[in-house]
């Protein structure tokens, strides 16, 4: 996966112990790294039948949502100075080792970043919020 | 019979171990009698015959020698004889060898082993030589032979084993089960028989062990997790499982960290060891003295196979609002250790209710919450409800919780007992009342809620057309034109209200039947005296007569009397209603000084009265009324609290426009100008084309006869009599030709003088009763009746005039 050199703990433990700001960093750096790719894959798969073809789209456009909800809610205004070189830097080599990927990987690395990210965040929503539900 | 025996036969001899030998003998046929067997016998050629020594010891029918009638080397020459009483038979002699016939048992106590040597596995089998009776006799030496095959094939493999009393096989296939046999021989003679069998399986530890199988891996809590895994098929001895893993991006391989405490063939990773989004390589080997043998790969992302514990702490409660239905609350708790509250694990629950003697659960999906409120069980009845749940992205179910049974107390509410109480006893009551009523006046009952629908009798008339035929053709039968009244018989049109004081009134032309509601009262008045009016139409006339129903109508006054009066056109138009039998009287009355003409008389075109006729053929009444379009009479209906007729006076033309235009809308309905046969029901009985009219009253079941305004005694019930018309009517006998009405004969005029006292009775019948329907009132009759026939085809009251004078 393109995003497998990034550093994110690997169990409940190591996510607790990280504060609140980096989680998030790294949560947005995660939303962050799949935007290209997936807007590629939609792109270079247009043979696809239209309901997959949309699902894909409403993903993408999920994804876009949720980083910036996240975002937002976080208070950042924006990828902000210091996130937006690195990002852009390592964008471009993600999105080509994206682009070698093959489908079934890329489904598979998506699949499981998009888990991380959900953990994270309920990591962190439990940690805000502890009322509701946790 | 008896005889001799049979011949005996020796069947054979033999020696175990050459010393000894024995012979036994076949007995032939019996005789019939106890027979005796004795053997003989004569060594090489000598001539010496001896008896067997010994019978018993070889069992019956046999002879023993034993060593020291065992001459080696000897032949023997055997016989043996049969004796009975009646005579003997001997059996042909046998010449034995001793040496030739040894054979011994066979060995016994054969046993197997099987033993690992040198890496090899071989059989081990051991038996003993045959017993003997003199275990003396201990230096025979036997020679052995064996034989073995596997249990499910046919072919026997012999092994010559010489003298010694065990063996060893070896080339044995490993798992298989073989059978073995041994059998022995001396030195001479023949071999024994074999030995009984004897079975052993060859272990399979030969081979290296199967391959195991990885079953599976679950996490409980998303936080450790566990792979357990199946040993190969064939078992052999000692067998080592390890387990090895590798990670993902890793080269490193690594061992089970703990195979102990999930249990036998299984491995534990705790927390250090377990890593998320990331995929383990996992791989069992088991090993043993032949080899090992390496399952297939197992990659396992911890995320995905995360399977929780079912919840815990299933509690209920039974909640009772205020004002609503009992609820049952279920509540529950997330397994012990999934970390639900940091937000790492997300259980999402499920839980299924069926009723305890149900088939099918009924699975309700609850969400992330861990209570639930159950609105719709039934009272009384046993549930049993199980929950589970599973991680809201990813993972499997878990196992249902153990099973928790509801159930829900019966409220026996006695309010509700006694509204079921009081609903039932009322009903009951309400039955026998009604059914009371029914057994009384049932027939009255029925006939005041449908009151049959009486039918014209007037005899001559078709009543076949009256039955089908339609408005036209009847009242062309009787001689009427242009019924219903066409636009130009406005003119004609009388409308006339019939004003009445109680809540009956109905108001005819805006209502239908039934309302009541105030009319505007008839008034008579002196209308232009233009109209030809007949003689009766007077209004002096009407005005005597109306003083007889004055008294009747005293009691009704309506209120609008003065309104009518000052209103009134010159039409009027009254109806009388003839209603069934026991309704009510159609009362019309003179109200007051006024008197209303003749309406017939007064009609200026000479039109034909227009008869109205009850629309149904049965009417028993029928009640023609003719309108005089331009009488002023007035008729004033008296009013009764009872139904009357209703009818609009209609005060001109132009007024009445609105009024003809019901009127004619309610004859419409019917076809003709109907009286209505309904209780109650004052029909709008208006026939604007009336010239004269002639109003029935009531057709007389015994005759069929139109009671034209006929005033009757009273006795009659049936009759109604419109009291205190001042009319003249005439009662008409016959119809003929369709189109003429014979008039009776004048057996009405008695009844004048008597009218006087009907009235007043009924007047005060009136007073009296004035709830009850049946009363019937009288009407004067006309004191004439005459039979006129008229070219117009209507009847003159005119003629009746003299009557009232």
């Amino acid at each position: 996966c393109h995003t497998s050199g990034m550093l994110t703990p690997n169990g409940k433990e190591y996510a607790q112990k990280i504060p609140r700001e980096e989680l998030t960093h790294l949560i947005l750096k995660l939303l962050q790294a799949w935007k290209e790719p997936l807007s590629n894959f939609n792109q270079h798969h247009q043979e696809l039948p239209d309901d997959s073809l949309s699902k894909a789209k409403q993903i993408s456009n999920m994804v876009h949502e949720l980083k910036a909800g996240v975002e937002k809610s976080m208070g950042i205004i924006s990828n902000s100075l210091n996130g937006l070189t690195s990002s852009e830097a390592g964008g471009l080599s993600i999105s080509n080792e994206a682009n070698m990927m093959s489908d079934s990987d890329f489904l598979h690395c998506f699949r499981r970043d998009s888990n991380k990210v959900q953990s994270y965040l309920k990591i962190l929503k439990c940690r805000i919020m502890p009322e509701n539900s946790c | 019979g008896q005889s001799y025996p049979g011949k005996p036969k020796i069947v054979r001899c033999r020696s175990l171990e050459k010393e000894t030998f024995s012979c036994w003998w076949k007995p032939g046929s019996d005789g019939g009698i106890p027979t005796n067997y004795t053997l003989f016998y004569s060594k090489d050629s000598e001539e010496n015959i001896y008896e067997c020594p010994d019978y018993r010891t070889s069992g019956s029918n046999s002879c023993y020698f034993d060593k020291n009638h065992t001459n080696p080397w000897t032949i023997y020459n055997i016989t043996v004889m049969a004796m009975n009483d009646i005579g003997s038979n001997s059996s042909d002699p046998l010449l034995v060898d001793a040496t030739s016939i040894v054979q011994p048992d066979a060995p016994v106590n054969l046993s197997l082993e099987t033993k690992t040597s040198d890496n090899t596995m071989y059989l081990w089998a051991k038996w003993s030589p045959p017993p003997l009776a003199d275990a003396s006799s201990n230096s025979h030496v036997y020679h052995y032979e064996l034989q073995l095959k596997p249990e499910e094939k046919e072919e026997w493999e012999t092994i010559s084993v010489g003298v010694q009393t065990q063996y060893k096989v070896s080339r044995l296939q490993a798992g298989v089960t073989y059978v073995v046999q041994v059998r022995c021989m001396l030195d001479l003679g023949e071999w024994s028989e074999w030995s009984t069998e004897q079975t052993i399986q060859i272990p399979s530890e030969w081979s290296p062990p199967a391959k195991p199988t990885i079953i599976k891996c679950r996490s409980p809590e998303k936080e450790t997790f566990t792979c357990w895994w199946k040993p190969g098929s064939e078992g052999g001895h000692p067998t080592n499982y390890t387990l090895l893993y590798t990670k993902e991006g890793e080269e490193q391989v690594y061992e089970c960290p703990d195979y102990r405490t999930a249990g036998p063939n299984s491995c534990y990773f705790d927390k250090k060891h377990t890593s998320f989004w990331t995929i383990y390589n996992i791989t069992v080997r088991a090993t043993n003295e032949m080899g090992s043998n390496i399952s297939d790969p197992h990659y396992v992302d911890v995320t995905y196979i995360v399977q929780p514990d079912p919840p815990v702490n299933v509690t209920l409660e039974l909640k009772k609002p205020m004002n609503r239905k009992p609820y049952l609350v279920l509540t529950w708790s997330p397994p012990p250790l999934a970390d639900v509250r940091s937000g790492w694990l997300t259980l999402e629950y499920e839980l299924r209710l069926k009723p305890e003697e149900g088939e099918e659960w009924e699975t309700i999906f609850v969400g992330q919450q861990t209570q639930y409120k159950m609105f719709s069980l039934n009272p009384g009845k046993k549930y049993i409800v199980q929950i589970h749940c599973k991680p809201d992205h990813h993972g499997s179910w878990s196992e249902w919780s153990s099973e928790k049974y509801i159930q829900i107390p019966t409220e026996f509410r006695v309010k509700d007992m006694i509204v079921w109480i009081v609903v039932g006893v009322l009903s009951s009551l309400i039955c026998l009342i009604m059914s009371w009523t029914m057994v009384l006046k049932g027939y009255r009952m029925i006939a005041f809620i449908l009151p049959p629908v009486p039918g014209p009798k007037i005899k001559g008339i078709d009543t076949h057309l009256l039955e089908t035929g339609k408005s036209e053709e009847l009242l062309s039968a009787l001689g009427c034109h242009g019924f219903p009244p066409t636009s130009d018989c406005e003119e004609l049109l009388i409308e006339y209200l019939e004003v009445e004081d109680s809540e009956d009134q109905q108001l005819m032309p805006s209502h239908g039947n039934g309302h009541p509601s105030k009319h505007t009262k008839m008034i008579p008045k002196e209308t232009d005296s233009d109209s030809g009016r007949g003689s009766c139409d007077s209004p002096s006339l009407l005005s005597e007569k109306c003083r007889e129903c004055r008294s009747l109508l005293s009691t009704l006054q309506t209120k609008d009397i003065s309104d009518v009066q000052e209103n009134k056109g010159g039409k009027r138009s009254w109806e009388t209603q003839c209603i069934a039998s026991e309704q009510k009287i159609l009362l019309c009355n003179n109200e007051s000084t006024k008197s209303s003409t003749w309406p017939t008389a007064q009609l200026p075109n000479n039109q034909p009265p227009m008869f109205a006729y009850h629309s149904t053929v049965d009417a028993q009444k029928i009640t023609l009324i003719t309108t005089n379009v331009n009488t002023a009479p007035v008729l004033v209906e008296n009013e009764e609290e009872h139904q009357y007729p209703t009818t609009e006076t209609v005060h001109n033309n132009m007024e009445n426009q609105r009024e003809m235009e019901n009127l004619r809308s309610k004859s419409d309905q019917t076809t003709m100008q109907v009286k209505l046969s309904r209780p109650n029901d004052k029909s709008p009985f208006l026939n604007p084309k009336v010239m004269d009219y002639v109003e029935v009253h009531k057709v007389r079941h015994e005759e069929p006869a139109v009671l034209l305004k006929h005033k009757e005694n009273c006795g009659k019930t049936k009759k109604y009599t419109v009291p205190g018309t001042s009319k003249e009517y005439t009662k008409v006998s016959t119809v003929v030709d369709h189109n003429i009405l014979v008039l009776m004969p004048d057996t009405c005029i008695q009844h004048t003088s008597v009218s006087q006292e009907p009235a007043m009775e009924t007047s005060t019948n009136l007073q009296q009763g004035q709830a009850e329907k049946n009363k019937s009132y009288c009407l004067t009759a006309p004191s004439e009746c005459k039979k006129e026939t008229n070219g117009s085809e209507y009847m003159d009251p005119s003629s009746f005039l003299p009557s009232f004078k």
